[in-house]
């Protein structure tokens, strides 16, 4: 219930960044603008609305975890709020855990609005609805937590600038990293090794990348999407722990 | 104090082990993801589901240059695994479209995606389309012009058009890496003037096979020249041995007399390794490793298939 | 532990800081010996960077000992139990700006599980305690100095604390500010409550400490009863003003005094201790003089700490 009374308190901070309301309207004239573009375009059009959309929810998403991630738990010790949490009998891992919660409590509410957006656009527009949609949604949605856990992670540690660098380096290794692994296969054995090492211990985040199977109509498995979902939150779990283990050791200078 | 002492190390060690726990049961998840979605196809996949250049080239936020090159890194992978069945060449293809829409002046993808999709695929359609559509972004270029040159003359047996891309090609100012090689010109006339002579056909290639490093290129020019090579042979056998019977009233008996009448400084040996057939009640001569001409050098033109046997 | 009444005890209690890019090395505590019984209030003196906002953090589990122990309620430091029987205002309290006074006050009192109308009783007494009744729906943004301290001091009490530590309460408030902190202080005491409060301000010391004890650049210099401090360390000095003083017996009196101040017919004479007090009355007994007033000098914190500063200092010196 701590971490829930923290949560709902980050909740409530992270509805007065301004910077979020500024990312969600942004946000909604993407998705919203595809209606215009696709009156311009020639030939499938659902799939430019789509497209769009997607990547919007997706884009804004991932900028909104970074963005508000990153100040989670730093803006707390620079600001020195944290010394009266700490001093209260409540382990550093469920004050951690908690302001994570909160920001997943934030992101789930702006992907809502976003998602919304999308769907009165969808329908409008009479694009099809597919169970696909929603599930690309949901990986949208996972991949938003994992980058989350990786700027809370980086944040029990560094600035939040430098956490800012470090996790939209993540974002973006994690990203590439797939494609790092077949590169690699041309070079020799130590640079495959230093590749591998990236690959299997950043987070593969392609696999929550479902963008390209509603736009092509492939289907993607129940068994997929529960292995996916196992993936992403064993990932973030991953994180959260060493984020504790970090936050645990850490004074609060 | 002691207590808390040792339940405090044992606290570390439990969160330790989960720690390693997680990211265990993590990559075991990731591996059996990748054992899932089956490498290859997967990566082809992926290709095929690239959005379009149109789309993709403002989500780059300007990195088009980048965003191009890793999409040619993952294309050039695709081209390493050598078995690629036929209709992932669309793939291939719509991938090169979207490098080349997203970074028109990638001169180096159209052009090695022309050689790909004409040589490899023997999607001579695909290679023009992508390289005509690098002509317009890319004027400075002689490479793209000379590549479809090439098509047209070696795949397509169009000659005048071959000639109008050379000559093209050859417009382009500036020494070798930055202009056109220096035989493009006498190339460009030369194909405008005797298109289907063997000879022709044999210094284009030449030229093609001194300007390529791409292995795989090279090879397929290199089987090319000695089919070409072995056409101009049987052409100029065959040459000989019309002048034989002009001057003699009769065809020689074995390709033997040609040299003896000092029409030949001896019988050229044939590419393949194998020997060259004559028939005197007819007057063709044939190779034993293949039975069919070449059908556009032959200079009557009949109907034979250009397949290689080898 | 040996004390069963002993809320706060450390023991060698050390900390050094690596600092800048090379990480080189900077004592902030060096060795503290403390021990805080129940229901006194003890005070925790010394200058600004003297490291006792260090130690107060120590305690509060926000950073870890080098090395040394230290123990609230008998339990090592840290232990989530103890944490729950204890209150904590940091130095210059920053807090949720954009809560009001009654959701600032319900979320640490979530915290620790409070709830409901419980939890409202508990926040309507606090508020009345420090005064803030009208600031219940106010933003903490709008609150001066010294209402935030207050409410800070609410947030300290929520849990019905046994041990309140208070890091510089007093500093950065007017002087009716400062008057209720003390004032409110005084009130915990009563109330049974033991209070661990840290002030670079002495006089505030004086006033409301038992005991105290005074840190210097990471060392403990002093530890004890205020008035048994000053009794020892100081020795108390008089002042005796008289009237009529010839030149002869002037000269005699200088050479007593540690101070001579002629002022007309009138003669201001510091004494350095009660001794000469007998010789001097004697002296204006023989020249016939008049004895305006004689006033000992009560000697304060402030005498006391002076001086150890004066007295550290060159040994300081050569430490660093």
């Amino acid at each position: 219930m701590r971490i829930l009374s923290i949560a709902v308190n980050t909740f409530r901070e992270n509805l007065r960044e301004k910077l979020l309301y500024n990312l969600l309207f942004f946000a909604l004239l993407m998705i919203g603008s595809s209606i215009l573009l696709s009156r311009i375009t020639l030939g499938d059009y659902h799939r430019l609305i789509l497209d769009l959309g997607l990547a919007s929810i997706n884009l804004f998403g991932v900028l909104i975890a970074i963005f508000v991630g990153i100040g989670l738990v730093s803006k707390e010790v620079d600001r020195k709020t944290i010394y009266t949490i700490v001093s209260k009998p409540i382990p550093r891992y469920e004050f951690l855990l908690g302001k994570y919660c909160g920001l997943v409590i934030t992101l789930f509410a702006n992907t809502i609005v976003m998602v919304v957006g999308l769907l009165i656009v969808l329908q409008v527009m009479d694009v099809p609805i597919t169970s696909l949609v929603f599930k690309s949604l949901a990986l949208i949605f996972l991949e938003l937590m994992v980058i989350t856990a990786v700027a809370v992670l980086f944040s029990t540690f560094t600035s939040a600038t430098l956490s800012a660098i470090f996790t939209l380096a993540v974002y973006m290794i994690g990203h590439l990293s797939g494609d790092l692994k077949e590169f690699s296969k041309k070079l020799d054995e130590v640079s495959q090794m230093v590749v591998n090492a990236i690959y299997y211990t950043l987070p593969n985040l392609e696999r929550f990348n479902l963008k390209g199977h509603v736009i092509h109509h492939l289907d993607f498995g129940m068994a997929d999407m529960a292995l996916t979902l196992a993936y992403g939150l064993t990932y973030a779990a991953f994180l959260l722990l060493l984020a504790s283990i970090v936050f645990q050791r850490r004074d609060f200078q | 104090m002691s207590f808390e002492a040792i339940s405090a190390r044992r606290r570390h060690l439990l969160s330790f082990l989960t720690l390693v726990l997680l990211l265990g049961a993590s990559l075991s998840m990731q591996y059996l993801l990748e054992q899932r979605s089956q490498g290859r196809i997967a990566k082809l996949e992926q290709l095929r589901l690239l959005p379009r250049g149109e789309i993709l080239r403002p989500a780059l936020l300007g990195y088009h240059q980048l965003g191009a090159d890793l999409l040619w890194l993952r294309v050039v992978q695709v081209l390493g695994d050598r078995v690629v069945r036929d209709k992932d060449y669309d793939w291939l293809y719509h991938a090169l479209d979207v490098i080349t829409t997203v970074d028109p002046k990638y001169v180096y993808a159209y052009e090695a995606g022309g050689i790909v999709l004409a040589e490899l695929a023997s999607r001579v359609d695909l290679s023009n389309r992508l390289l005509e559509k690098g002509l317009a972004p890319n004027p400075a270029s002689w490479q793209i012009p000379f590549r479809l040159g090439f098509n047209h003359f070696f795949h397509l047996g169009d000659h005048s058009r071959a000639a109008e891309y050379m000559a093209q090609a050859a417009r382009i100012p500036g020494p070798f890496p930055i202009g056109p090689p220096h035989y493009t010109a006498r190339l460009a006339s030369r194909l405008y003037v005797q298109g289907k002579n063997p000879e022709v056909a044999l210094e284009f290639l030449e030229a093609m096979l001194e300007q390529t490093t791409d292995e795989l290129v090279r090879e397929k020019l290199q089987r090319r020249i000695r089919r070409v090579s072995l056409e101009r042979d049987l052409q100029m056998l065959e040459r000989q041995i019309l002048q034989y019977a002009d001057s003699k009233g009769k065809r020689p008996a074995s390709l033997m007399e040609l040299v003896s009448a000092r029409l030949l400084p001896g019988i050229p040996s044939e590419p393949y390794g194998g020997d060259y057939l004559y028939d005197s009640k007819t007057g063709k001569v044939m190779s034993s490793t293949h039975d069919e001409r070449m059908g556009v050098y032959v200079p009557a033109d009949s109907l034979a298939t250009r397949g290689d046997i080898e | 532990m040996e004390h069963s009444d002993s809320i706060l005890k450390t023991a060698g209690l050390r900390k050094t800081f690596k600092v800048g890019f090379w990480g080189r090395s900077v004592t902030a505590l060096e060795g503290l010996d403390l021990d805080v019984r129940q229901g006194e209030v003890f005070g925790f003196l010394g200058p600004n960077g003297a490291g006792k906002t260090t130690t107060i953090k120590m305690l509060m589990g926000l950073i870890y000992p080098t090395s040394g122990q230290a123990w609230l309620f008998g339990r090592p430091i840290g232990d989530q139990e103890s944490k729950a029987r204890l209150g904590f205002l940091p130095e210059s309290p920053y807090f949720y700006d954009y809560l009001t006074g009654l959701e600032f006050l319900q979320f640490y009192g979530h915290l620790f599980g409070l709830r409901g109308v419980a939890l409202g009783k508990r926040i309507d007494e606090l508020l009345e305690l420090v005064g803030m009744s009208h600031a219940r729906h106010l933003q903490l943004r709008k609150f001066s100095k010294g209402m935030l301290q207050r409410v800070g001091i609410a947030q300290a009490l929520i849990n019905d604390p046994e041990l309140v530590v208070l890091d510089e309460p007093m500093s950065g408030l007017d002087p009716v500010g400062r008057k209720e902190i003390r004032d409110l202080i005084l009130r915990l005491k009563e109330s049974g409550k033991t209070i661990f409060f840290s002030s670079h301000i002495l006089h505030d010391a004086e006033l409301l400490c038992d005991r105290v004890a005074i840190i210097l650049k990471g060392r403990q210099v002093a530890c004890g009863r205020v008035s048994e401090l000053i009794d020892e360390g100081v020795a108390h000095s008089v002042e005796v003003v008289i009237d009529g003083l010839g030149p002869e017996e002037l000269a005699r009196l200088r050479q007593m005094a540690d101070r001579v101040i002629v002022q007309g017919s009138q003669v201001l004479v510091v004494l350095p201790s009660r001794q000469q007090v007998g010789s001097v009355l004697e002296l204006i007994r023989g020249a016939r003089a008049t004895l305006v007033s004689l006033t000992p000098q009560k000697g304060s914190l402030e005498d006391l700490f002076i001086r150890e500063v004066k007295n550290k200092q060159p040994e300081l010196r050569e430490a660093v």
